[in-house]
């Protein structure tokens, strides 16, 4: 909403015209300042002049000579190249001197032959609009000789407000002015709605059949209007308001709904077809020309005005071709209706027409100033373009409303706003919102007008009430609550997501949006797999990123190209956030299961480099030793075995459990799917449930420290080349009770001869006692047992 | 030297010794290496060493002599060796200044690299507020992000006409009853509902996550962002407590000497509601030319209220027994007015050398 600071001086007597200090007083209203433009005379030494005589140019066909009175007597000539103005026309005249807007000066010259003393302006050359064609004709009675911005209204200044949905009265200056009074604790001057009329009634029958379409309906006929341009003063400040002026009949209707926050729509009496006008909803398929000369489809959502033959206009959001006020139109009706606001919001959005009406309609627009809006219109009308106003008027309501009384008492105040507040002094508040209240005790019942359709209940008049009071007046306190914390979850989520960052992976945050394509190639990490459950957005963004993810995958692969693309050859990425599937869900089962993931993917060099040497590139071995480390730092066991999965390697990826559980898979990208994402290197990737590393574990218990000396021995052995050699490790160690660890060192594979040979290097240790040689040839004899009863046979040992 | 036939005569020993002592000096201090030097102690002291001879003959000696004989042997030896263990330690001292000398490392260089990773700058600002929040006392709740139109709107005291609710701008999903009007939620609003329904007051707590709008991605909008909802709920919150709780947050985020105000606004589902100002951290308000508030002197930072009474009867609570207020800050706002990020859009671009600039 704009407000013209001398528009708004019409209605309210401000005790500052101060901007920053008005900024401030809509600011804390509610009514947030997003610019403030400042508007001044562009020009200097533009006079009102009025030109006596024009004659021919001897040498010239395409300009005139006139002859101007700057007020003086003294005839000053001016050579004119527009033709929009006879001899008679006062006009704005910059004199030899001025400068005009974009600092051109203008000064005397000859123009072929003919002396020329200055020149007679257009809009444009003003600053005050884009018309260039002719010059500007001002009203006969401006004063001659004074300077042109005398009867400008400059300089002014204009807030550009943002008023919020719930409140329609602010989208009209009055409206402005009301709150500004309530601030400053000032009255407001209401504008004349009174109406001189005629005898007679419009000669048209108004039904409203959608009557939960239309609130009200009133019309009123002028007769022998003069369609023409609207004065000066209402063309700057409609300009000012921000549109653009049209003639006297849509200016007036402009006007007035930037005036009093009520649209009005004016058409052409004599267009109507028959005397019968509906307020109805529109036949799927009929068609309506608009004002903007677009043909329109209408659906049963759509409401329209029709007659006869059909709409004539799309109720409240634009006006038919057909009933278009024009040049030659005398008998107009000049409409104030009231409309349903969310049909207004549906309608306008749905056929692209927002506009400074819609706007109004849309907040909603109280069908009790419909009458005073018209009769305002009107009365302007009259003013600026004749012609008589008739005495009856069709007002039809469907819907009528009146003032409610809300009940309140002191201790609904008191209690959001604090014990500093009296009742006394909270219906003063009130009262300067033009509230009607009584006060009875501490309680108080409070009469809303219904201009003000948002307070209905205690709690809207008490933001009322601490409104007026100033919010900056609240002091600081701050609630003594509980003790808070972070669930053990929450922790846990937090030192996994520092751990990742620790063995060198960045995180990023993807949308989660995917194309089909992307949820072919990667479904979440479990076994079945596959595209089932997909939960898709209605209404997406592109309709090839209409899925929801399943996994977190192909988002980081995407991340993986783009960063190379970019000139990274070293990427490490993590992700956590939620995947989707179209099943109920064990926290909520109303909503789609939508589990939060964890997901790694690596491309290039990884982990520790050495000058001068090639780093490690990252590999299935590489998403294997991030697992092992992020279940070495949450304190995990986390048992790998190998497994396919979509998406993975077929022979290079691990199925990881906790327990009986599988909580995901780490690996390498299946080769396919590298190509598919333009990645042209082996991928690291793992997906895990969050959930399943964050659970809280049982206390760790601390396992004696033994003061006693070590004993290393290796174990060679021959094994089956899809064997795993982990579970060997495993299970020998276990053989053993006296084993403090078993590390593999060596995975020596042939697979000309088919022979691989896993090297085992044990620790020995004993809590109580040195070990000695015959109790560590025990040991060894039941790993080589153990190993022996796995198939795995001793090649040689030390 | 021929001294094996006659060392057992103690004046023989006696001149043959003195000569050995000289002589062992003279070579071992100018011993060069350790090497030379074991050479040197060797031939002096070791095995087929004059000293060792003379030990041996001390049998043959003359009994009268032997006493004084074997001292003089033993003196000599252990000066001999008292040498060489000095020396020994020179030469040591030595090497090891040498190799100390020889291995010298350029430490402007990197040899080794170790790997660095990054949190996500929104993560850490995400876990920031939460933790100022916990030092007031809060929780950290959470909630689905496909919701029920339910939480996300009618619970929250939002109208059925709502334009909030057009496909326009909140994405709704094709899940089940369509009544239940499925969609990805528009704030984190919900979790306060559902926080409620599951839980009894009092209430304290903060809900970091993502939120979505039907918005293409430009340099301000993004489809999928972040929020952090606040809520507090008890027998006596007041106004006062919201302003003071964000005024609080405002001073741990941006610094000691923030201060904030608030001025009125609408949200369906706080009243009184306002949005809160937070005073420029750069230039506090004094700068027509400052790049932060544009001279404005104050950051529009977050929307909030208090908790509109419609709000708690939908979620069981009674309107009359208790009092709260809500917020809901928008985490990529924050993260882009303190770190001076020109557009939105680097949140999902993801690039690494953005992300890296964040050590956190």
């Amino acid at each position: 909403m704009r407000v013209s600071l001398n528009w708004l001086k019409d209605y309210v007597d401000l005790p500052t015209t101060d901007t920053v200090e008005l900024s401030r007083a809509f600011d804390m209203l509610g009514h947030a300042v997003e610019d403030v433009e400042h508007f001044d005379a562009g020009w200097t030494d533009v006079i009102i002049g009025r030109v006596l005589r024009i004659e021919s140019h001897p040498n010239a066909d395409n300009v005139r000579v006139t002859h101007v009175d700057l007020g003086d007597g003294v005839e000053q000539q001016i050579i004119c190249g527009a033709w929009n103005f006879e001899e008679g026309a006062v006009v704005p005249v910059a004199i030899p001197g001025a400068v005009l807007v974009g600092d051109f000066e203008i000064g005397s010259r000859t123009i072929r032959g003919i002396e020329s003393h200055g020149m007679i302006c257009s809009e444009r050359e003003l600053g005050l609009g884009d018309v260039h064609e002719g010059i500007m004709v001002l009203d006969d009675d401006a004063p001659l000789g004074k300077p042109f911005e005398s009867i400008l209204s400059l300089p002014d200044v204009v807030f550009d407000l943002e008023v919020t949905n719930n409140r329609p009265d602010v989208m009209g200056m009055i409206g402005v002015a009301r709150e500004l009074a309530a601030w400053f604790d000032v009255p407001v001057h209401y504008p004349d709605v009174s109406l001189p009329t005629v005898p007679g009634t419009p000669a048209l029958d108004v039904t409203i059949t959608a009557t939960d379409g239309c609130n009200r309906f009133v019309a009123r006929e002028m007769r022998d209007v003069t369609i023409g341009p609207s004065p000066l003063w209402m063309r700057e400040r409609l300009r000012k308001a921000g549109v653009r002026a049209i003639s006297n009949v849509v200016d007036v209707s402009n006007y007035v709904m930037f005036e009093m926050g009520h649209p009005l729509h004016a058409f052409d009496g004599d267009s109507i077809t028959g005397e019968r006008l509906n307020v109805r909803w529109a036949e799927p398929g009929e068609e309506l020309e608009t004002l903007d000369g677009v043909v329109r489809t209408l659906g049963s959502d759509d409401l329209v005005i029709a007659d006869d033959d059909g709409p004539t206009s799309l109720a409240a959001v634009m006006g038919g071709a057909r009933s278009e006020v024009t040049g030659s139109t005398s008998r107009v009706i000049m409409e104030a209706a009231s409309w349903d606001a969310p049909t207004v919001m549906y309608t306008s959005r749905r056929h692209d027409l927002r506009s400074e009406a819609s706007a109004r309609f849309e907040r909603h627009v109280d069908l009790n100033l419909s009458p005073d809006a018209n009769a305002r219109a009107c009365r302007l009308l009259l003013e600026i373009g004749g012609g008589a106003a008739l005495e009856g008027i069709v007002d039809v309501v469907a819907n009528p409303v009146e003032a409610t009384t809300v009940a309140m008492n002191l201790n609904h105040i008191t209690r959001l706003l604090g014990d500093d507040f009296e009742i006394d002094s909270s219906a003063a508040l009130l009262r300067r919102l033009e509230l009607d209240v009584v006060v009875d005790g501490d309680s108080m019942q409070v009469t809303v007008p219904t201009n003000r359709p948002d307070l209905t209940r205690p709690a809207d008049l008490v933001e009322e009430i601490a409104r007026l009071a100033d919010y900056d007046t609240f002091a600081e306190t701050v609630p003594t609550g509980p003790v808070g914390g972070l669930l053990v979850e929450q922790h846990r989520a937090r030192t996994t997501r520092e751990l990742l960052r620790g063995l060198g992976l960045t995180q990023v945050i993807n949308l989660p949006f995917v194309s089909e394509e992307e949820l072919l190639a990667f479904s979440s990490a479990t076994p079945e797999g596959g595209t089932q459950d997909v939960v898709t957005v209605r209404n997406p963004l592109r309709d090839d990123q209409s899925k929801l993810r399943q996994s977190l995958l192909p988002g980081l692969l995407r991340k993986l190209r783009d960063n190379r693309n970019r000139g990274a050859e070293s990427v490490a990425l993590f992700e956590t956030g939620r995947a989707f599937r179209a099943r109920p869900w064990s926290d909520d089962p109303r909503v789609p299961e939508q589990p939060v993931l964890l997901a790694v993917a690596a491309i290039g060099p990884f982990g520790n480099s050495n000058i001068g040497t090639k780093s490690e590139r990252a590999d299935a071995t590489t998403a294997l030793a991030i697992v092992r480390s992020l279940a070495a730092g949450l304190g995990l066991d986390i048992d790998r075995h190998q497994s396919v999965a979509p998406g993975f390697h077929p022979t290079r990826t691990a199925g990881l459990r906790i327990g009986d559980t599988t909580i995901g898979f780490a690996g390498e990208l299946h080769p396919d799917v590298a190509d598919e994402f333009e990645l042209e290197d082996r991928v690291a990737i793992v997906e895990v449930e969050l959930s399943a590393v964050t659970a809280e574990q049982t206390s760790v218990q601390l396992s004696p420290v033994s003061t006693f000396p070590h004993v290393d021995f290796d174990l060679s052995f021959e094994v089956d080349m899809a064997a795993s050699a982990g579970e060997l490790a495993a299970s020998t160690r276990r053989a053993s009770d006296l084993v403090e660890k078993a590390t593999i060192f060596d995975d020596y594979r042939d697979s000309g001869s088919g022979l691989r040979a896993v090297a085992v290097r044990y620790r020995l240790r004993a809590a109580d006692r040195t070990l000695d040689a015959d109790e560590i040839a025990t040991e060894r004899e039941k790993m080589i047992d153990k190993a022996s009863a796995l198939g795995a046979k001793l090649r040689g040992g030390s | 030297m021929d001294t094996t036939t006659n060392l057992t005569d103690p004046m023989n020993l006696a001149e043959t010794l003195e000569s050995l002592r000289a002589d062992s000096v003279a070579q071992i201090d100018a011993a060069a290496d350790i090497e030379s030097l074991d050479g040197i102690a060797a031939a002096a002291v070791g095995r087929e060493s004059p000293i060792a001879t003379a030990r041996r003959g001390l049998g043959s000696m003359p009994a009268e002599d032997r006493r004084d004989a074997g001292r003089l042997i033993n003196e000599i030896a252990k000066e001999i060796e008292a040498v060489v263990a000095t020396r020994r330690e020179a030469l040591l001292a030595q090497e090891r200044a040498a190799a100390i000398a020889g291995e010298a490392i350029d430490v402007t260089v990197d040899y080794l690299r170790l790997p660095t990773g990054r949190l996500h700058v929104i993560q850490q600002v995400l876990d920031e507020v939460c933790d100022i929040f916990v030092g007031l006392g809060y929780h950290i709740a959470e909630g689905p992000e496909a919701e029920l139109g339910w939480y996300n709107f009618d619970a929250l005291n939002t109208p059925p006409d709502h334009p909030g609710r057009l496909e326009s701008d909140t994405m709704y999903l094709d899940y089940g009853d369509p009544a239940d009007e499925m969609l990805l939620r528009a704030h984190t609003s919900p979790v306060q509902a559902r926080y409620m329904e599951a839980h009894e007051p009092p209430v304290y707590i903060v809900a970091p996550g993502k939120a979505y709008r039907n918005d293409t991605i430009d340099a301000t909008h993004l489809p999928v962002f972040h929020q952090i909802e606040g809520l507090a709920v008890d027998e006596s919150i007041t106004f006062s407590d919201l302003k003071g709780t964000l005024a609080e947050f405002a001073r741990q985020f941006f610094g000691p000497g923030t201060h904030v105000r608030m001025r009125p606004h609408f949200f369906p589902f706080t009243e009184p509601s306002a949005e809160l100002d937070v005073s420029c951290f750069n230039c506090d308000g004094g700068e027509s030319s400052c790049r932060v508030c544009r001279g404005v002197g104050w950051l529009e930072m977050l929307g909030c209220g208090m908790v509109d009474p419609a709000v708690f009867t939908a979620v069981g609570y009674d309107p009359d027994a208790v009092t709260g207020f809500a917020f809901g800050v928008g985490v990529e706002r924050l993260a882009m007015v303190r770190h001076g990020i020109d557009s939105i859009r680097h949140f999902v671009d993801n690039d690494v050398r953005f992300l890296d600039q964040f050590p956190g």
